[in-house]
């Protein structure tokens, strides 16, 4: 899925907001779906959101930062989780994300200068059978270890 | 129906809140993030009390917790006092400067707070009032933004706000006085944006923002020159009091 950018104009933003009913209900679902399309909530599209649902600004700018779901700032086009939950803590998780930080030099939350990755810690993926447990994308990964942190990068940089 | 407060019989109404009961009949509970206009916050627990009802004896949160039996309440069991005492370090670690939080700390015999990790220069303990009261004037200015240990009130985008009126009321509502509002040369400001300040009709000193009185007309219909400062609505008032009273002669 290619994020959509905002130079591109807000009409995307426009047609998804356009498709829910102004009832306020339907807000974090809209408000998902922009994210899904933009990679992020362009302030621009906000003001479309507020627009259509007749909500104050300061009650969408409180779910955006509320909800993990949603940021403010462009994501990376391949967002990586690491799962540190117990099993995958205990099996080393926390040494994966130093890989990774040290290979990407970012910190979790943050995006690389290109924006082609985020990096993100997670609470728990449910697969805690194969932990420790990444994903990128919808693409998951089980028995990750330092070593192969590096290959999966590579292989992603390769296929760009 | 009647309920006891720490020995004494109290007239209540089905539903209503003990803490209210308890301050009708001057029983005092501390409160930080109870106002009487901004009722059921049930926030910062301070307000705790033992209730016994029948065999069961539990701690509930007065200003939120509705009569609907004859209820015996004890405000301050060593029980209440050791919990409340615990809630009060928590809250001074967030609001050390604020004088009400002092002097909790103080009545309650508690040192410098060492264990906590103490926020200084902040005073804000997420009470959520200043957010009610924005939103019962009908502005939505100010919202609690990001959650967890990063969780604040701000403007959207910690910017000055493109819809805040100025008129002070999440400021007067904040327990701990974490809101600044500066006033200066007949002017205002308050969350990043600075408003001038209008002349009362009646005394002739600034006391209201130009945004929030054209917001007032708006809602009341009411003419500038009839919307005066505090002071002078009370002295209208007494006016009008006397104007009424003037030709009734007591026999
Ligand atoms: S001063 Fe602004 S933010 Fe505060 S209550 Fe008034 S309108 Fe809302
Ligand atoms: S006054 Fe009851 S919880 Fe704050």
């Amino acid at each position: 899925m290619p994020a959509g950018s905002i130079e591109e104009g807000l009409s995307q933003a426009k047609e998804i907001i356009g498709k829910y009913p102004r009832e306020q209900r339907f807000l974090l679902a809209a408000l998902q779906d922009i994210q899904k399309h933009y990679n992020y909530l362009p302030r621009e599209a906000l003001a479309l959101v507020q627009e259509h649902f007749s909500v104050p600004m300061s009650r969408l700018y409180s779910m955006a930062t509320f909800y993990k779901a949603l940021t403010l700032k462009p994501k990376g086009k391949y967002v990586i989780k690491v799962c540190d939950g117990t099993a995958c803590h205990i099996r080393g998780s926390s040494l994966l994300v130093e890989e990774l930080q040290r290979l990407l030099r970012i910190a979790p939350g943050e995006t690389t200068t290109d924006g082609k990755f985020s990096l993100e810690t997670v609470n728990c993926l449910g697969s805690c059978a194969i932990a420790p447990v990444m994903v990128i994308n919808d693409q998951y990964y089980g028995r990750v270890t330092t070593a192969a942190v590096g290959k999966i990068l590579e292989d992603l940089e390769a296929k760009e | 129906m009647i309920i006891t407060i720490d020995g004494k019989q109290c007239e209540a109404q089905y539903g209503e809140y003990i803490l209210d009961v308890a301050r009708r009949n001057n029983i005092f509970i501390p409160t930080l993030c109870h106002s009487d206009a901004l009722p059921g916050q049930g926030n910062c627990r301070l307000c705790i009390v033992e209730v016994l009802e029948g065999k069961r004896r539990r701690v509930v949160v007065s200003c939120s917790y509705p009569v609907k039996g004859e209820v015996e309440v004890l405000t301050n069991t060593e029980k209440i006092r050791k919990m409340r005492k615990n809630l009060i370090r928590l809250l001074a670690a967030a609001a050390p400067d604020s004088d009400f939080m002092r002097d909790l700390q103080r009545e309650y015999g508690l040192e410098e707070e060492e264990r906590f990790q103490v926020y200084r220069g902040e005073d804000c303990i997420l009470c959520g009032l200043c957010v009610r009261a924005c939103e019962e004037v009908g502005i939505y200015a100010i919202s609690t933004v990001n959650r967890g240990i990063t969780k604040k009130v701000s403007t959207p985008y910690a910017e000055p706000s493109a819809v805040c009126i100025g008129c002070g009321a999440c400021a007067r509502v904040c327990p701990t006085g974490s809101i600044k509002m500066k006033e200066e040369n007949g002017r205002r400001e308050i969350w990043g944006k600075t408003f001038a300040l209008l002349p009362c009709p009646g005394c002739g000193k600034p006391f209201i923002t130009r945004e929030e009185l054209a917001y007032v007309q708006a809602k009341t219909g009411l003419e500038p020159a009839e919307i005066l400062c505090e002071k002078c609505r009370q002295k209208r008032a007494a006016r009008k009091m006397r104007d009424v009273f003037k030709d009734v002669t007591m026999k």
